[in-house]
């Protein structure tokens, strides 16, 4: 084991200033030829739930969130394979975006991460500061040496996307129920 | 630098985010190298469920369903960390307790299985089996032909390999991140809870096996002791951070 602290102590440690923290994993792109390798091609549907459809939902203890979702149909000719859907959850410093592969019976094949940022300060709260990420999921080839830092501290809890996964686990049961959805 | 890609995943497990990074592995594709990534997240949902207290059919769930007197027979997994356990609890005067107070000398491991003494004991191994998650990730990794790489379970990371992985410390009171340390072929886990003084701590300990490191962190946030002498016994080192970092 090697351990080389970055600065004198830890009180100067508690001085310096914080910073801000991005990973970029995988696009949805590449998250979702992972997911579905046999696929060759995806459509994209938008679903849009109507106020009976939330409700719903509310009654199975799934808050609706938001009433419009792009889906991708992961297809093999005629044959559709599944579908991939993508969201984004906030915690109290970070943003996690993620896309999740269900299978035609509505079993999660996958679930991927696709990035992670970790703001410093209120900015999380800011919509100019989350928007700045929107459709920036490049997954540049990474080189070792190049920025693999990694973060410890308090187990973060990844609540947010376990209740993220649910709903679209269930706004893509009740889609294929009322056939906006193969 | 080098010029080796990193095949570099994340995903939701242990109720936390397992980050997994992989040099590429000399000679073949990438996606042999992804595919070792693949088996190592395998290999990390595999040990949840067994050990995780929220799964029913898992060795802990049926413990903790169990009446006394009860032996449970429980797997290689749930027997490694069990037995670090029961050592670093003799070694800490309970210090270290897996059964979060319902019974720390309630439960005993031998060659016939886990014995429960006690009705009401549970046991719960957030403190320490996501290190022992990490070992094993790296070990899969390593087992499929990959040599550098870092596995990281929500804070509690493991380096391996010609690698020096630069760790930024969370700042638990108001976001972002601080540079501390670089670690090659090591371990390095942070704690932070109320200690029994009602005082909140924050630690982090660095060691050879992330099991030792995640469970050590809690030695410290319990005594308060970034020097404790369990530390020098599994050669770890230790560090309780102050504020603002881990200021409430």
């Amino acid at each position: 084991m090697r351990l080389v602290l970055a600065g004198t102590t830890v009180a100067a440690l508690a001085a310096a200033p914080a910073s801000a923290f991005a990973v970029d994993y995988l696009s949805l792109e590449e998250a979702q030829r992972l997911m579905f390798p046999d696929a060759d091609h995806f459509d994209s549907r938008e679903i849009a739930l109507d106020a009976t459809q939330l409700q719903a939902l509310d009654a199975q203890g799934i808050r609706g969130r938001s009433a419009r979702w792009t889906v991708r149909i992961a297809r093999h000719g005629d044959a559709t394979l599944g579908v991939v859907v993508a969201d984004a959850v906030i915690g109290k410093f970070e943003l996690i975006s993620y896309a999740v592969g269900i299978d035609g019976d509505g079993a999660i094949r996958q679930i991927e991460i696709l990035s992670y940022r970790e703001s410093h300060g209120g900015e999380i709260r800011l919509p100019a500061w989350r928007r700045q990420f929107v459709g920036k999921t490049q997954a540049a080839p990474l080189r070792v040496g190049d920025d693999i830092a990694n973060i410890s501290g308090a187990t973060l809890s990844c609540t947010h996307v376990t209740e993220g996964v649910r709903r679209i686990v269930a706004v893509v049961a009740l889609a294929r129920r009322n056939g906006s959805l193969p | 630098m080098s010029d080796r890609r990193v095949v570099r995943r994340a995903r939701p497990l242990l109720g936390t985010l397992v980050e997994i990074g992989a040099t590429e592995i000399a000679g073949a594709s990438l996606q042999a190298t992804a595919d070792a990534v693949d088996a190592a997240f395998a290999r990390i949902a595999a040990q949840q469920e067994r050990l995780s207290r929220f799964v029913a059919a898992s060795d802990i769930g049926r413990f903790n369903a169990a009446p006394a007197c009860a032996c449970i027979d429980v797997g290689a997994d749930a027997r490694t960390v069990l037995a670090a356990a029961a050592e670093l609890r003799d070694a800490s005067e309970d210090a270290f307790d897996i059964t979060l107070g319902s019974g720390p000398r309630a439960w005993r491991l031998d060659e016939r299985g886990l014995h429960k003494l006690a009705d009401g004991v549970r046991l719960d191994l957030g403190g320490i089996a996501k290190g022992h998650a990490v070992d094993c990730a790296v070990a899969s990794l390593e087992s499929g032909g990959v040599d550098a790489g870092w596995v990281n379970a929500g804070g509690d990371l493991r380096a391996f390999g010609e690698l020096a992985l630069p760790i930024e410390l969370r700042d638990e009171a108001s976001g972002g991140v601080r540079r501390f340390a670089t670690l090659e072929d090591g371990a390095f886990a942070t704690s932070r809870r109320e200690g029994p003084d009602g005082a909140s701590r924050h630690a982090s300990v660095a060691a050879e096996r992330c099991l030792w490191a995640d469970a050590l962190t809690k030695v410290v946030v319990a005594t308060g002791n970034a020097s404790h002498p369990l530390l020098e016994r599994f050669g770890a080192r230790g560090w309780l951070h102050s504020s603002p970092i881990g200021s409430a």
